[in-house]
Parts: structure tokens; sequence; C-alpha cells
């Protein structure tokens, strides 16, 4: 056996991504069309996308974005509602509506060759759902159930306890099923109302990408969306406040709870920051991958952990930067002060060049990796549309990344990693560990997440 | 539907299958072990899982952790593990390809050296957090576990849970982890895949210069089980959890078995999505059920089918119970609708495209390969695998039903709220929340 066979051999460079070129066309409608080709696997994957979401939610209807979302494939054109779930099934898929913070979208996908009959499908869903009483009354008192399903969920639990914490009363502030408390305020012809608001042209686009011609989807898309009409129009959530010099300690009891579900964090800045790529280098080194420090020390070093990470979700008028774990109950405690010393560190003190090399060959190496298939391609042109980024923006990501020095990562940590600031969210046995959070010194206030 | 692969068996056992795919440059290496919770024995089970996490800490020449040197190459990395095998995977730019390989090579070759008890402890106490994270703290997290101790006798080897008993994850000896390695992870018990952007005289010649000298194993003998049926229970469990919930399992045919493929169709018929036949009645219609799933899990010494609903408030367990044995009942009795059947086909063919869209990762190109290869030994078993369920007749499914699914063979629990034990499914003994 030769010697060699015990040298690990060295990666290799960064492939320069391309993100493909995307055909447009803006119809007198004002919904823009938007083609990528993918010659791939004989597939496709169309996008309806809507700049409205959850932000938009008014403060006593809580879930009225997302209960619309859930409605409008419920019956819709000449269907009823499990007639539409059977036309979409006979082409072997069915119909995704997500309804985030800043977007609603609208996705299918499917084989090649059902693109036509699929984008009629998805502009009876669009265009004329029918958003009737009967569909209204099931689908929300499912939802219901889902509440209270998900009110035992320690992960939910903390999540909605952190945006509450965080962002208070903003748009932004609630999980975005709402609350039990505002299902049963909201009505059917609220639902009508921002549909009316939020499903218009002005502002949309439509995604087709795969394994089909620009043109072909174009016309087939103008086909379905031609005669769609505006109907109104919504007003887009605001910048919430500053972030508050918060450092409590937000206990939620659960009681015999084998672990404490933790979220560790504070806002952060929107998608749009010209800080970006310093942030994104910044969270590789602290905890946005398997070996950054937070998951190398409670994982790695302390095993009291599956995994622990930390992210920046950047949204569009504001986002958090929160480190999200779930620890053994007789070591949250000393979790959470690991946490917010990782947090204090990488603001002090520089990181080392090995370090960020590290960081950045992990970020730009493995860059190419986000572009393989029609789905990973339509979410990547998605951020574009949502944030109304440029078509370039992934192909710099590379030498951007690249570009970032210790410096830019010291100075991004200043002002956007504030451990002094940081809200701590324990989901945990209060009786097991409130003693050992009540000597971290910071203000511990018993929390309940509504749902 | 066809993947072309180049096969080659090197002497050491090791089963080497190379695909090429320019489209993106990426390689996809995959690792498949044929161990799983299926080779351990009571009282020393979640071996092959901690293998699982040790197998990412280090081997000889690598002794600082696997992680490392592949994410700063951009790769992706995991691994898991089953009943029946683990698996574990790279998804890295072409020109990584070799590292990824090397590294594979050197735990598979080289891993004990690097072993310390100290990692070990380190590494039972994440797997002891990994099973209260994702069982013992979710609601209903440990009613899989009662189904298939239900369904299984205790001396069977899916009787136990994959991630293993927290006393026996206690209790497991360096010599003991040392001991399952040496059986368990030789070339000849594993199966390699190299997926992508690489010619494939040039994986083929990297792959024999990297595993050819890892010393052949002693071959793993298949596990063998008496086919013993343990007959229809009757359990409820308290959880803390807000709506009862009803699991009905039954035993079903193995995987690539006759009446397997037949059976995956009838759960997505009859119990899974908008349009089935299950969500129509009790949830559409009847709004009895808030939540509902199903399907036949395929695996090697026998597959599991499962239909899990959870009542709507005001509802009942037993009122779940009945319409389901019912909606089942019907089906076998007149099989599905020619519009059912070709519904079936259209999501099969479907589900075979989108699943070649990916390389790597799970459930992608290389690691379809591999199970195909391990399972069948012929990787090139896709149109095979999709002619069972293009094929399956209107009538096969009925019978298939019929034959696997009678109310009298059924494992039935109900999961309900803290003190409604008594009260929640009728004749059903009352099991102990295990601590």
């Amino acid at each position: 056996m030769n010697t060699i066979r015990f040298e690990r051999p060295a990666p290799g460079q960064a492939t320069a991504v391309r993100f493909p070129d995307v055909a447009r066309q803006t119809l007198e409608n004002g919904l823009t069309l938007w083609a990528v080709e993918h010659a791939s696997v004989p597939v496709f994957t169309a996008t309806v996308l809507l700049p409205h979401g959850t932000g938009e939610d008014p403060s006593s209807r809580h879930g009225l974005a997302s209960l619309t979302g859930d409605l409008i494939d419920e019956g819709a054109g000449d269907r009823d509602a499990l007639h539409l779930s059977e036309a979409f099934a006979q082409m072997g898929t069915q119909i995704e509506v997500e309804v985030g913070p800043d977007a609603c979208s609208i996705s299918v996908t499917a084989l090649s060759r059902f693109l036509g009959p699929a984008l009629q499908l998805m502009s009876d869903v669009v265009m004329r759902p029918r958003l009737a009483e009967p569909d209204f009354a099931r689908v929300r008192d499912l939802r219901l159930s889902r509440l209270r399903q998900l009110s035992r969920l320690a992960g939910t639990m903390a999540d909605r306890m952190f945006v509450s914490e965080i962002f208070g009363d903003h748009p932004y502030g609630h999980g975005a099923l709402g609350t039990t408390r505002t299902l049963e305020t909201i009505t059917v012809d609220e639902t009508r109302e921002f549909w009316r608001r939020a499903y218009g042209p002005s502002g949309a686009t439509l995604l087709v990408v795969g394994d089909v011609q620009s043109d072909e989807a174009t016309r087939m898309a103008i086909d379905a969306f031609g005669d769609w009409a505006d109907t109104g129009s919504s007003v887009a959530a605001g910048a919430p406040a500053d972030v508050m010099a918060d450092s409590r300690i937000v206990l939620v009891d659960k009681p015999g709870a084998p672990q404490s579900e933790l979220r560790i964090g504070h806002l952060g800045p929107p998608r749009l920051t010209p800080m970006y790529h310093a942030l994104v280098a910044l969270n590789a080194v602290l905890g946005g991958q398997f070996t950054s420090r937070i998951n190398r020390r409670l994982r790695e070093e302390k095993g009291v952990t599956y995994g622990a990470r930390t992210t920046f979700d950047f949204r569009r008028v504001a986002g958090t930067y929160s480190c999200e774990t779930s620890v053994q109950a007789d070591a949250t405690a000393t979790a959470v002060a690991d946490v917010l010393e990782e947090f204090e560190t990488i603001r002090r003190d520089p990181v080392s060049a090995d370090e960020l090399a590290s960081a950045q060959a992990a970020l730009t190496r493995g860059y190419v990796r986000n572009f393989e298939t029609a789905g990973q391609l339509a979410r990547a042109a998605a951020q574009l549309a949502i944030y109304g980024l440029d078509d370039r923006t992934f192909d710099r990501f590379v030498p951007r990344i690249e570009s970032i020095d210790a410096e830019d990562v010291r100075a991004a940590a200043t002002m956007h990693v504030r451990p002094d600031a940081a809200t701590v969210i324990v989901v945990g046995d209060a009786a097991a560990c409130s003693q050992g959070l009540e000597k971290l010194g910071r203000p511990v206030v018993m929390g309940d997440p509504e749902f | 539907m066809k993947v072309p692969f180049t096969k080659q068996t090197l002497a050491n056992g090791l089963d080497v299958i190379v695909h090429e795919d320019h489209r993106v440059p990426l390689v996809a290496v995959s690792v498949w072990y044929h161990v799983g919770s299926k080779n351990e024995r009571p009282g020393l089970t979640g071996l092959a899982h901690l293998f699982e996490h040790l197998m990412f800490e280090g081997s000889e020449h690598q002794p600082n952790g696997y992680f490392g040197p592949l994410q700063e190459a951009g790769a992706s990395l995991n691994g898991s593990t089953s009943t029946d095998r683990t698996n574990y995977w790279e998804l890295v730019p072409s020109d990584a390809r070799r590292l990824a390989l090397w590294m594979e090579a050197d735990r598979m070759g080289w891993l004990l050296p690097a072993l310390s008890q100290a990692r070990l402890e380190t590494q039972r106490g994440v797997v002891l957090n990994e099973r209260r994270q994702s069982y013992e703290n979710r609601p209903y997290g440990l009613a899989a576990f009662a189904v298939m101790s239900a369904l299984f006798p205790p001396a069977h080897p899916y009787h136990w849970p994959t991630i293993g008993e927290p006393a026996d994850l206690e209790a497991a000896t360096f010599d003991d982890v040392r001991a399952f390695f040496k059986r368990y992870y030789h070339p000849g018990n594993a199966s390699l895949v190299i997926a992508g952007d690489v010619a494939t005289d040039v994986a083929l010649a990297e792959a024999e210069d990297l595993f050819g000298q890892i010393p052949a194993g002693e071959p793993v003998a298949p596990v063998r089980v008496d086919v013993v049926h343990n007959g229809m229970r009757r359990l409820v469990m308290e959880d803390r959890v807000e709506l009862p919930r009803l699991y009905l399992a039954w035993r079903s045919p193995a995987l690539f078995a006759p009446g397997d493929a037949e059976l995956d169709l009838v759960g997505d018929l009859v119990a899974n999505g908008r349009t089935s036949r299950l969500y129509k009645r009790l949830i559409h219609d009847r709004r009895i059920a808030a939540e509902l799933a199903a399907g036949q899990t395929s695996r090697e010494l026998g597959g599991t089918f499962q239909i899990i609903a959870s009542a709507a408030p005001g509802h009942t367990l037993d009122e779940l119970e009945q319409a389901i044995h019912d909606e089942i009942a019907r089906f076998a009795d007149r099989g599905p609708s020619d519009q059912e059947v070709g519904r079936g086909r259209v999501q099969a063919e479907a589900a075979f495209v989108f699943r070649v869209q990916s390389l790597g990762g799970f459930g992608g190109k290389a690691d379809q390969l591999n199970a195909y290869n391990v399972y069948c030994d012929s990787p090139d078993s896709f149109e095979v695998d999709l002619v069972r369920y293009l094929g399956a007749s209107g009538r096969a499914l009925g019978e298939a039903a019929g034959q696997w699914l009678q109310p009298q063979d059924a494992v039935t629990l109900g999961v309900v709220p803290l003190g409604q034990a008594a009260s929640a499914l009728s004749r059903a003994e009352v099991l102990e929340r295990p601590a």
C-alpha cells in the first residue's frame, strides 16, 4: 500500500454560478411572466407569486392571509373542492399554497406534458376561487384542530413566543395560522375581501421553470392568465421599531419535558441590507453550519443536544437573528449561557484567518448545489421577484463572499449580533430549569404563547 | 425508465456502481452498509444508528471529524439508519469527488483506530438527545414504537426501535461497539455509488485505488425470522396531546414481495391525500377526523401497513375505527373505480420521474441505485419497479386489501390525552407510557 493513499486529497475550486436567462414579458393587466428553461428531466414548476403575506393581516384578524390561501383551492371555477383535487391528481400532482410573511405562492410541479392544463387549473384557483361558506366553515374547523395540535409542539411554542416577543404589535409578530381567538372572528366575507385586495395581476409574477420552451410557456401562461383583472390593492407592512434593549428570559412551562426548546435572538436586518454577504459569512462561522462554533460546542463537545444552529431570517422590511436548539433539561441554563457567550465573543474578537477561510470555502464551493433542479431554480427566481433583486444576484454571490475579510465580519457582528438585546425563549419544564435560569443575571418572566 | 450505469465488484467484495450525468458540475457519492437495527439483538439495541454518528467523528487518517474538510469542499453530507440498512452520502462539486471517496474509504477501512471512549460518550449523549427531541418530547412521539412492538414479537428484530432503547444505549461498552463495526462495516457488506459529472473509467479506477486495499470481511449471513403472527391487539396509551389519535396497523408484504406495490397503491387510494376515500368520508363529508395519513412501509423481513387518524373534537376513536374498517371492506369487495386506477398510475409515473431530478441526497439517483443494488442485487431495477405500479389491476388492488387488511388482524392503538385512557377505545388494554 502506498503512502499517498493516506494523504487527504485537496478540495477543488469554487465553481462559477450563472443563473439561467429569464425570459420576461409584462402583460397589459400588469402580470409579469418569467420563463426559465432547464432542460433536465421532463418536469416543470409553475408558481404564481403574490407580494402579499401574513405581514398584511389586520391586528384583530391574524391568520386571514393564510386562511384565504387554504380556501382558494377548496373549490374554484367549475369544480368543487374534491373535484379540483381530483383534476390535479389525474395529472399526478397537487397544488401547493404557501403563505409567508411577505408573499403568497401558489405552485404546481408536474410532468412537462401537463403544463397547459395545469396552468388552466391554477388560473381557476387564483382567479376564480369559490370561497364558499360551507368550505370556509370546514377549513376553519380543521385549522382550529391544527392549532390545538401545534400548541403541544415544543418547537412551534417557542417559535410563536419568539416572534411575538421580538416583533410585538408589528404584523410580523404572529404565527401565520392565527389564533383560536382571531379565527373565531374571521368571516367568509373577510376572506373574499382579502382575496379581492391581494389576488390581482399587478405586482404578481408567474414563474415557469423547467423542461419547457420559453415561448411555449409564455403562450400557455397568457392563455390561462391573460384576462386576469385587478380588483383592489393592499398596503404592505412598514418597518418595525428598532430592536429594544430587552434581555429577558421568557420561560414557557411544559411540565415533564425531557428537553428545553430554546430561541435566543433579536430583530435583524431586511434582505436588502448592504451587509448581506458579510452577514452570511458571519453566520457560517457562528452557527449556520455543522462545524460552526455553537453546534461544535453544544453538540460535539458537550453532547447536550442533537443540534444547534443560528439563522438570519431575512424578510422584506425587517428580519430576526436567532439561535435555535433543543437541549436536555439539566443543561438548559448552561446552554443559554454558552450561546450568549458565543454571541459576545464574535463581536469582541476578530475571527481567525483559517476559520473565515473555511466558512467562505463552504459557502462558495457549495453554492452550485443550489441550482440543480427545476424546483430549486423556481425558489431562487422567487427570491428575485419577492425582494426585487436583479438577475445576476446569484452570479455575484461567490465573488462577494470571497471578498469578505475579518473586519467586515467584525463590523457585521457589532451591528447585528447583540447579546445584550437578545430575548431568550425557553420552552421546558419550569420546575426543572427555572432555578438555573435565575442565576444568569437576566430577568426571568413566565410566558404563554397564544394558539 | 432507464438510469444507465456500470457496475463492478472489487476483489474485496465491494460493489461499485457508476452513473454518468454531466448536466450539473456535481458528483454524488453514496455508500450503503447492509446493516440496520434488524442486525442487533435485544439488550444491545441502537448500535447501527449509533454508528451513523460515530462514522462522522473521525478515522485514522482523518482523525478530526468528517464535516470540516467536506464542508470546506462545498459538500452537503448526511447519513441515515433504518431497520434494514445504513446509508452515508456526500454531494460535492465535481472536482471534490476524490476527496469524498477518500473520506468514505478511510472510515470503511480505518475507523476503529480513531474511535475513543470519549467520542463514544459524547455521541451516546447526542443520540439520547436525538431520541428526546424526535420522540420523547413530541406529541404521539412514542406511538410508532408501541405499534412496532405490538406487531412483531420480542424476538423479531423489528420489535425494537432503530434509535435504540435508552438503557441499551447507556449500557453499550466500547468493546460491544468495536465488535459491531468489525462484523458489519466492510467492503463485502457495502455498496458504493458514484453518480454525476465524472467519466466512468475515472470513477472506477479511483474506487479501486481508494477502496481496493481494504481487507474483505467475513460474509454477513442474512437475518432469518420465523413468521409468527402476533394476532390482534387493542392498546391505549396516554400522552400530553390534545386530540385522541387512532393507529391501525397490519403486517404486510415485504419489500418487492407480491402485494407490496399493490398495498402502496391501496394506501394512496384509501387514505392518502384529499382525493382518497377516507379523506372524503372522514374529513370532508362527516367531519369526524381532523388528520389522516396512511401507507405501506416496505421492509426486507416484512412490511407494515398503517392508517392514522385523529378524532375531530366531539368524536371518538371507536367511530373512526368503524368507519375505516367499513371503507376498507367496501374497497376490498368492489375494488377501485377506473378513475382511481388511472390516478394511481399517473401518480406513480410522476413520482418516479420526480425522483430522478436530483443526483444525491436522500432519495436521489445515487441513493436509489444503491437501494436497488442492495435489495434486488440489480441497480437496473427502476423500470421493473415502476411496472409493478403501472401493471397493477383494479382487481389486484381490491384483493390485496382483502387479503392483508382484515379487522381481526389489526393492531389497534389509541393515543389519548392524560386521564382518558379508560374511556377512549373500547376493549383496549392500557399501555404504560415508557419513561
